[in-house]
């Protein structure tokens, strides 16, 4: 971890990012996209129990927030800054001069980092933001019923979101897609490792944010809930909201990592956000990890991220074996892991563990054996009861 | 009279869902899970009518008794390997959701081989294919409308004394409705159960490998299809047979006539928002009644009851 930032930093130039170097740079961003989507999906579905299917619904938001909002945004900001810039008005010529734009926009942001760093952080509210809101709009139809409704909801979703991007051209530019403004122009390396750097410190951000929750309070009566939510409705709380709020929450983390995304590859199309990768991997990640338990997760990111980036990588090589395109292999690999990992661990590598309260030594409180015979209880009761009697006599 | 082809392609269609709701409705019955692979299986059905009409040049109709019993044995080694296997270990409804999802994955996988394999071997484009002309015509309409329309009678009639007249069908509703009361009274509930999914999978297949007479189909038809199978049985109701039977129907008719009068209304542009019908179908049932035509009917009745519960009080209380 700590290494492959340091080599991250260390290699700021461009002539030795290649090969090997680039293979664990991409790794770096990858590991960091994805861990903050497995990390917010371990919240839910781990500690809350929501199964939340719709992480690709969720990822598709924070990249489209940039690509409709806060490109437009960077194009409005560099016109009042004196840059020319191709007219971008209507639907056609949005797409059609917004490579020239972009690289205008480049040209300014080089000159103004504190105005570029402004805006990824300003993308990352927005994100947050319209990621909450939807959270909100996917609890709406189903959170009150069954959980698979749930399920069945957030996996349509991902679908109408992918269809609605690709023909409503100004939200991310159709099928051809749209270029974004690099925030990280200033940086006088290379662009793919300070994109990593941040999006590590951001799954790693995001990684601390969620271990602190899940010991607090609140993340207590998660767990309670995942346990049985009809004891938490009777006790008092309100379980409806409470299930809404971590959805919320959590769908706000997760559009992060579409922003991030975004910003990595410099450009947005629906075709990016397929529900098979921004779904299913990070389910497989979870699964594999051990739900409920955050290290878990971390592991499971881990070696699922260098699995697939190395298979992504070594396609030529691993593509002479087999008469069909790698990207089935890698179906049956998702697919089989999922099915092996459910049957022959179904704990994960690291099995849940009871919680970490500061100052409360909970292992001891849950293991000690607390000693009632409630055969012998009653009776107990009745030796009890004229003794109090006789006080009040 | 000349009833315009797109009616025609819609009832087709409709009764080919119909099939699909059938079969997801018996085994979220029986299993108490959304089966995400359900759809996949019409993917398998799609490529046997393909293998008997292009790689054999055989008519597909052959292929149909091929479709079923191929598509009850995947669906029974589903079942068998990794469905059981994970209720027997107490996993809970989630869990063999996402088991489901990961079979759907898998098999979808498989499907998209299958269907490469042709192109790698043979030379052979299998995606994105019709077999209209491998289709006869009977009264000036294409053969397939016949055959869908009656299949899906048939069956729908079949189900129904299954279901309601022999021992095997009313065990498989016992099942349904308590597991462990089932097997007190002495039901083998694991024979029920693979009956049940040999059924459910034998008739996705079947109505799987309609599709391609009439619609382009692809290795990825039989997963995108599986968002109108669940509106269809959710629409029904999800825990009635005959709530999917209009369920799966109403979907599938409404889905093309929807398209037809959008492009006709709007523009072509619409054309492009058909996937989208079925989804909002899904979200503006789940909003007003989440138990679906089923849940409605109960309520009109038991408000009926009350009233004329009310009406006697009334009549009493007059005289």
């Amino acid at each position: 971890m700590i290494g492959n930032i340091a080599l991250g930093l260390l290699s700021a130039f461009p002539a030795e990012i290649a090969g090997t170097n680039r293979l664990i740079v991409d790794i770096a961003m990858f590991f960091g996209l994805l861990l903050i989507v497995a990390m917010a999906l371990n919240f839910q579905y781990g500690n809350a129990g929501i199964p939340n299917m719709g992480c690709a619904v969720q990822v598709i938001i924070g990249a489209f927030s940039v690509s409709a909002i806060v490109v437009r945004l960077d194009f409005w900001i560099a016109s009042m800054a004196g840059v020319k810039l191709d007219d971008w008005n209507d639907p056609f010529k949005w797409i059609y001069s917004n490579p020239n734009n972009v690289i205008a926009t480049n040209e300014f942001f080089k000159n103004n980092a504190l105005l570029s760093m402004g805006i990824l952080l300003l993308s990352i509210g927005i994100a947050l933001v319209f990621g909450a809101l939807i959270g909100y709009l996917l609890a709406l139809p189903a959170i009150r019923l069954r959980a698979t409704y749930l399920m069945i909801v957030l996996i349509t979703m991902a679908d109408a979101s992918q269809i609605i991007g690709r023909n409503v051209t100004w939200i991310s530019g159709g099928t051809l897609g749209v270029f974004i403004p690099d925030v990280f122009a200033w940086y006088p390396g290379d662009r793919g490792v300070i994109t990593a750097v941040v999006t590590l410190f951001l799954g790693l951000v995001s990684f601390m944010v969620f271990r602190t929750m899940l010991n607090s309070p609140y993340g207590r009566l998660m767990r309670s809930l995942r346990e049985n939510e009809v004891t938490v409705g009777s006790v008092g709380k309100n379980v409806v909201g409470i299930r809404r709020n971590i959805l919320m929450f959590a769908s706000g983390v997760t559009a992060i990592a579409g922003v991030m995304n975004v910003y990595y590859l410099g450009f947005s199309n629906e075709g990016n956000y397929q529900r098979a990768y921004w779904t299913y991997w990070p389910w497989l990640m979870l699964i594999l990890g051990g739900p409920g338990n955050n290290a878990g997760t971390f592991l499971g990111a881990a070696v699922v991220i260098a699995l697939r980036r190395i298979i992504i990588v070594y396609k030529f090589e691993i593509s002479q074996f087999f008469f069909f395109p790698i990207s089935y292999l890698e179906d049956i690999l998702l697919g089989g892991l999922l099915v092996i990992v459910m049957i022959f661990r179904p704990n994960g590598l690291i099995p849940e563990k009871l919680l970490y309260i500061p100052g409360v030594n909970y292992s001891k409180m849950v293991k000690e054996e607390v000693k009632v015979d409630w055969r012998a209880a009653p009776k107990a009761r009745e030796k009890k009861a004229p003794k109090g009697k006789e006080g009040k006599q | 009279m000349e009833i315009p082809t797109i009616y025609l392609m819609a009832i087709t269609y409709a009764s080919e869902l119909t099939l699909l709701s059938i079969g997801f409705t018996l085994t979220y019955l029986t299993a108490k899970i959304p089966n995400f692979a359900h759809g996949t299986y019409a993917g398998i059905g799609i490529y046997v009518a393909y293998t008997f009409a292009k790689f054999w040049h055989i008519s597909p109709y052959y292929g149909y008794p091929v479709a079923f019993i191929l598509g009850g044995l995947v669906s029974v080694i589903v079942y068998k390997v990794v469905i059981g296997t994970l209720s027997k270990m107490g996993s809970g409804s989630i869990v063999l959701t996402i088991a489901t999802l990961a079979i759907q994955i898998f098999l979808g996988a498989l499907v998209n081989i299958y269907a490469y394999s042709f192109v790698a071997f043979y030379g052979q484009y299998a995606s994105g294919f019709l077999l209209r002309e491998w289709d006869f015509e009977f009264l000036g309409i294409a053969g397939i409308f016949w055959v869908a329309i009656g299949l899906s009678v048939v069956i729908v009639l079949i189900l129904h004394y299954l279901l309601t007249k022999t021992k095997l069908g009313i065990s498989m509703r016992a099942t349904a409705e308590d597991t462990e009361l089932a097997s007190v009274l002495g039901i083998n509930i694991q024979n029920v159960q693979i009956f049940s999914w040999f059924l459910t999978g034998g008739l996705a297949c079947l109505a799987g490998a309609m599709i391609p007479m009439w619609f382009m189909s692809s290795p990825t038809t039989g997963s995108a299809i599986i968002t109108s199978i669940m509106a269809g049985s959710l629409l029904g109701g999800f825990d009635s047979v005959y709530g999917a039977i209009i369920g799966g129907f109403t979907i599938g008719f409404s889905e093309i006539m929807f398209t037809l009068w959008g492009q006709q209304l709007l523009g072509p542009w619409f054309g492009e928002y058909r996937p989208l019908i079925p989804m909002i179908f899904l979200i503006t049932i789940l909003l007003i009644e989440p138990r679906g035509l089923q849940g409605f009917y109960e309520r009109i009745k038991s408000r009926r009851s009350t009233t004329t519960a009310m009406k006697v009080k009334k009549e009493e209380t007059d005289k």
